[in-house]
């Protein structure tokens, strides 16, 4: 009941979040120096064939008319049409969605799979040569750039050793996976980084808390220990992770789908603002709003049924 | 007709004897065998093109690639200087100039096979003069009417004789579009039958659009109703299908190409040649071009902000010419692949007039400084757009160079709407540009260049009024001869005052896996897939 | 002493950089501005260790010369958010009610933005460079350390030093600045080393996407992508900027971890 409560707090709570952020993206895309028009009619266009386009797009009309007309476009599911491509937005971004999520998701899974175990043997040597070398690797994957990495994978495994593509897509569920199996590789090293660290950090913490030394003096061995306390803390705090560095995995993956020619969102979203392409910019804001919230939401439910004490 | 073949036969000489640096490959026609038939040739492209028409489009992605879907009456040729049949086989100019009779080529269709009709060849040049539509219009500003004279005969008159009448009838504008289904597109407005007709667009080109993701491919498939042939007697295209890819990422684009996901790709970065032409599985191509990249300079008294401007006086725009060394600069930002400009215009374009333009010359250079009143130099900005990298490279050999006379350059990079806006507004000292001519007439680039009511002259505000009425004459000039002499005193009076900072011409970078023949990029910038093949 | 030893290795990294930057001339064998026509390219030699870029100027100079910049972007970009973050956290965790209410809104506003694609938009907004990029990173970054900050802060709320304040009479600027913000700051310390590291990383993403620090400025990521070009050709052009930015994370993070073994921060 409590719980249920709960959730349909936080449900009610993103209707006027997303108000706010349609609003914020609204107003920053029009602060962008130049207009859609000129950047997509260039240099040459005439002063007459520039006004004929902005008064065919309503760009002409006053902003607080601009506005409601995108709100209410919103309202109605509408978000318009992009200016540089000249297609509905809503299929520019139903084309462009799948592989981004496709990405971060194989990103964030790739992430877990490496980082989890070796967090574990981190911590409980910690400090000895099995967690500095795993340390020392993790840490040169936190400071390189991420487009460098990418350039190195390409080049090695898809270039040299012909094991994937250069990039790309290909066509069905299987090619896809083949596709961004490098590209996800390349997103997920910083993010494992990040992850193994926190990781390690909670499981010393953990390990040294006072519930497992009640735990140890009560005669219990210590892989029952690990099994059902340490592992279990330590999931709740990967889920955490995890939901809360959606947002920053959608950020990495502007540059991953670039470097690996991925038709992501990412890749749209920075082409956008780059065209001050207003639609995309406020629909795409809007989506990726939507998948990171559920995100935290799903993070919350997540948290709340793995350790009853959240959820009040 | 004659005199105009005569002409780019001078032309193409002067282009041959000073492009020696450029392998004409392709010109010359590699394949001995017939090439094979079928299969899919798959191209990476830097960028996607944002729309399909003919006469509401703007940019370079769009122009590039509508010769593969569209065809005009007039074609360019190959060396870009002269034209050649198209969907019209005779043409003739009549009345001093002043009317052109088309003969239409018969049994053409378009892709979804219904016949070209005269009426389309009326229609679809009578909209593409039409004064609201585009920014294309001045190049067919000088018909007054279109008549069909019968079925396979069309008269366009002219207002005066237009010398660049038939470059024009070759432009991507003019190409034939059919009528009645542009009409049936769905939508109120013409502009919005357009829009909806450049989805799916029909024309009489070689191939047809089946699929287009926006930003990502393009799948053109051949269009079965061609009417132009192939070495071995059958209809063109020779390749079964063509995709376009976008991979904006240079080092991506080139990977994919060695990898063997792409059989071509173009924009190949400079730095990248010498490495390619290496490559036994690949073949480089480079293609003479009518792109010349310069220094836009405000050559106003004052700039925007009221500041006084030392780029007014026309000894400092000398000084900062003299003090550039091109071949360094061209070795450093082309890797050699360059040559110095020696007009305005590229050697390519006809009429061009060739000048030494600014021997690098410190002592002169420092010597007009102090005539003009700055004998310490000064501060100046130029504009780039951020990340390019031809920009910076370009912009940090010239900051060196201006150093040693005393100019100190600040580099001011921004994103290209930016940069588009300050300029349109004329709120720049410099920018770094780069310019393709669209028609093969050198009419156009001293438009926008040189002759002030157009664009103020690339926004510089530079004018010269004796300029701007030779342009006019010889607009309406129909003995080449004498429009050549115009042509050489347009060229030596804009060099003279030096507008721009004159850089370097290259050609086009394009590069092939070797089992793929037949691609030509004229010097306009038109990719032409028609005789493309793919050997197994 | 075990414990001590990364927070050692880490100073000394980050001391030698610090060094470099701060009297760059020690180090630089050539002027790192300058051309050498007849050395475009030139691969590693004793003459140029890590060899020559496209205008022939030294990459090992260049890379020393940058380290001021990089150095610069870690502390500013990590400085302007810490300063906001915290005071907000202190605030909001302190006082609590609406202030907190809004903060948790806002907050959860923010970070529902992907990172990287509103620190490019406003770099876009206010135009490419090391300023406008501090302000971007500003903008969004403070949500972290205000929370992090506030959470501690309603922690020490309850801490018995705090009653012992009230009831000594203290003001609540004083028991805030003087006894809550020294107790509660050092996981925020601690977190704000190792964000040095991401901002230098971050200013090499910007400078993929052209945006970030501009020429005559080089800075360790535009190097890299500056030598992408010549990937294949003149790899030694990314290596020297490639070797130092990963010294330099290494060195922020051994502090970082060094700092919260000895200031015992749980992370």
């Amino acid at each position: 009941m409590n719980r249920g409560a709960w959730l349909l707090g936080r449900l009610a709570q993103i209707v006027p979040s997303f108000l706010a952020i349609g609003l914020a993206v609204f107003v920053l895309a029009r602060l962008l120096p130049g207009d859609p028009v000129s950047a997509v009619l260039g240099d040459r266009a005439s002063d007459a064939t520039i006004a004929r386009l902005t008064a065919q797009l309503g760009l002409d009309r006053s902003i607080p008319v601009q506005l409601w007309g995108f709100l209410a476009g919103v309202m109605r599911g509408e978000f318009g049409e992009s200016i540089a491509y000249r297609v509905p937005v809503t299929r520019l971004i139903a084309e462009r969605l799948p592989a981004t999520l496709m990405l971060t998701g194989l990103a964030a899974l790739i992430a877990v799979v490496a980082a989890v175990p070796l967090a574990f043997i981190a911590a409980l040597r910690a400090d000895r040569w099995p967690d500095l070398l795993i340390r020392s690797v993790f840490q040169v994957g936190l400071s390189t750039p991420i487009f460098y990495v990418g350039l190195l994978l390409l080049t090695v495994f898809a270039a040299w050793l012909h094991l994937f593509p250069v990039g790309g897509y290909g066509e069905g569920l299987g090619e896809h996976l083949w596709h961004l199996f490098l590209p996800a590789c390349t997103l997920a090293f910083s993010f494992a980084a990040v992850l193994m660290r926190s990781l390690r950090g909670a499981i010393l913490q953990v390990l040294t808390a006072e519930f497992v030394d009640f735990a140890r003096a009560k005669g219990l061995r210590s892989q029952v220990i690990l099994g059902r306390h340490v592992l279990r803390n330590a999931l709740i705090a990967t889920v955490t992770l995890v939901g809360l560095h959606v947002g920053s995995l959608l950020g990495g993956a502007v540059i991953t789908e670039s470097v690996f020619a991925v038709p992501g969102v990412g890749r749209l979203m920075v082409e956008s603002i780059f065209a001050r392409d207003y639609p995309v910019i406020q629909a795409l804001t809007l989506v990726l709003a939507v998948l990171v919230s559920l995100a935290f939401l799903v993070t919350d439910i997540v948290q709340m049924w793995l350790d009853p004490r959240v959820g009040r | 007709m004659d005199k105009i073949t005569g002409l780019t036969r001078r032309s193409a000489l002067a282009l041959a004897a000073s492009f020696t640096v450029f392998p004409l490959l392709g010109l010359s026609g590699t394949a001995q065998a017939a090439p094979v038939r079928g299969g899919k040739l798959v191209f990476g492209r830097y960028a996607d093109s944002q729309f399909l028409d003919p006469v509401l489009n703007d940019a370079n992605v769009d122009i590039w690639v509508m010769t593969n879907l569209y065809d005009t009456l007039l074609q360019p040729t190959k060396d870009g200087l002269g034209v050649q049949a198209g969907l019209a086989t005779k043409w003739d100019l009549q009345d001093g100039g002043k009317t052109v009779m088309l003969t239409l080529r018969e049994g053409v269709k378009f892709a979804d096979g219904t016949p070209l009709q005269a009426s389309d060849v009326k229609w679809s040049l009578d909209r593409c003069r039409a004064p609201k539509n585009g920014p294309w219009t001045d190049l067919v500003a000088s018909i007054t009417a279109v008549e069909i004279v019968s079925p396979t005969s069309i008269k366009v008159s002219l207002k005066v004789p237009d010398p660049s009448i038939l470059a024009a009838l070759a432009t991507f504008n003019t190409a034939i579009l059919p009528q009645k289904l542009f009409e049936a597109a769905p939508g109120a407005t013409e502009d919005e039958k357009a829009k909806a007709y450049a989805e799916k667009p029909v024309g009489t080109g070689p191939f047809l659009l089946a699929e287009w993701k926006r930003g990502v491919s393009m799948k053109l498939v051949r269009n079965k109703y061609y009417w132009k042939q192939g070495e071995d007697g059958q209809a063109l295209p020779y390749v079964d299908e063509l995709e376009f890819q976008i991979i904006p990422d240079d080092s991506t684009r080139l990977l994919k190409l060695k990898a063997g996901e792409l059989q071509g790709t173009e924009f190949v970065p400079y730095t990248r040649v010498k490495e390619l032409q290496a490559d036994p599985n690949l073949r480089m191509e480079l293609w003479p071009s009518t792109r010349v990249a310069y220094l836009t300079m405000n050559c106003r008294e004052k700039l925007k902000d009221g500041t006084a401007n030392p780029l007014g006086n026309v000894k400092v725009r000398q000084a900062l010419n003299y003090a550039v060394n091109k071949d360094a600069l061209i070795a450093i930002v082309t890797q050699g692949l360059g040559v110095p400009m020696t007009s305005f215009m590229s050697r390519t374009t006809p009429l061009h007039y060739k000048q030494e333009l600014y021997k690098h010359d410190i002592a002169k250079a420092k010597a007009l400084l102090v005539e003009a009143g700055f004998p310490n130099g000064f501060e100046t900005s130029s504009l780039m757009v951020a990340g390019n990298q031809d920009g910076l490279n370009i912009l940090t050999t010239v900051q060196q160079m201006w150093a040693a006379i005393g100019v100190k350059l600040k580099i001011e990079p921004v994103d290209n709407a930016t940069l588009t806006k300050r300029y349109r507004a004329d709120d720049f000292s410099m920018r770094t540009a780069a310019w393709t001519n669209d028609i093969a007439d050198p009419g156009q680039i001293t438009s926008y260049f040189a002759y002030f009511p157009n664009i103020a002259s690339l926004h510089s505000g530079w004018q010269d009024k004796k300029l701007d009425a030779i342009y006019l004459a010889s607009q309406e000039e129909v003995d080449p001869a004498k429009r050549a002499a115009q042509y050489k005193e347009i060229q030596e009076i804009y060099a003279a005052s030096a507008p721009i900072l004159f850089l370097y011409e290259t050609p086009y970078p394009v590069v092939f896996r070797k089992n793929v023949t037949g691609f030509v990029q004229i010097p306009l910038g038109n990719n032409m897939f028609e005789s493309a093949a793919v050997a197994k | 002493m075990r414990a001590k030893l990364p927070l050692i290795a880490g100073c000394s990294l980050l001391s030698v950089m610090v060094t470099a930057a701060l009297v760059p001339g020690w180090f630089m064998p050539h002027d790192p501005l300058a051309f050498d026509f007849a050395a475009l390219l030139a691969p590693p030699s004793p003459e140029h260790i890590f060899g020559t870029d496209q205008f022939g100027r030294d990459i090992l100079s260049r890379t020393i010369a940058a380290a001021r910049i990089d150095l610069q972007i870690a502390v500013f970009a990590m400085g302007g958010p810490l300063i906001i973050g915290t005071l907000i956290g202190l605030l909001v965790g302190w006082f609590g009610g609406v202030a907190d209410a809004v903060f948790g809104r806002l907050a959860d506003l923010v970070i529902t933005f992907p990172f990287l694609v509103l620190v490019i938009a406003v770099v876009a907004i206010l135009g490419p460079g090391l300023i406008n990029m501090y302000i971007a990173v500003a903008c969004v970054g403070w949500v972290v350390y205000a929370r992090l900050m506030r959470g501690e802060v309603r922690v020490q709320k309850a801490a018995d030093y705090v009653a012992a304040g009230r009831v000594l009479g203290y003001s609540t600027s004083r028991i805030l600045f003087r006894h809550v913000l020294p107790n509660a700051i050092r996981p925020v310390l601690v977190y704000a080393v190792t964000d040095m590291a991401l901002a230098i990383l971050l200013g090499s993403s910007l400078g993929y996407v052209g945006l970030g620090a501009q020429p005559p400025e080089a800075e360790w990521g535009v190097l890299i992508a500056d030598g992408r070009n010549f990937f294949t050709t003149a790899p030694w052009i990314s290596l020297a900027p490639g070797v130092a930015i990963v010294l330099a994370g290494l060195g922020f993070s051994l502090t970082g971890d060094g700092l919260a073994a000895l200031l015992d921060v749980k992370r």
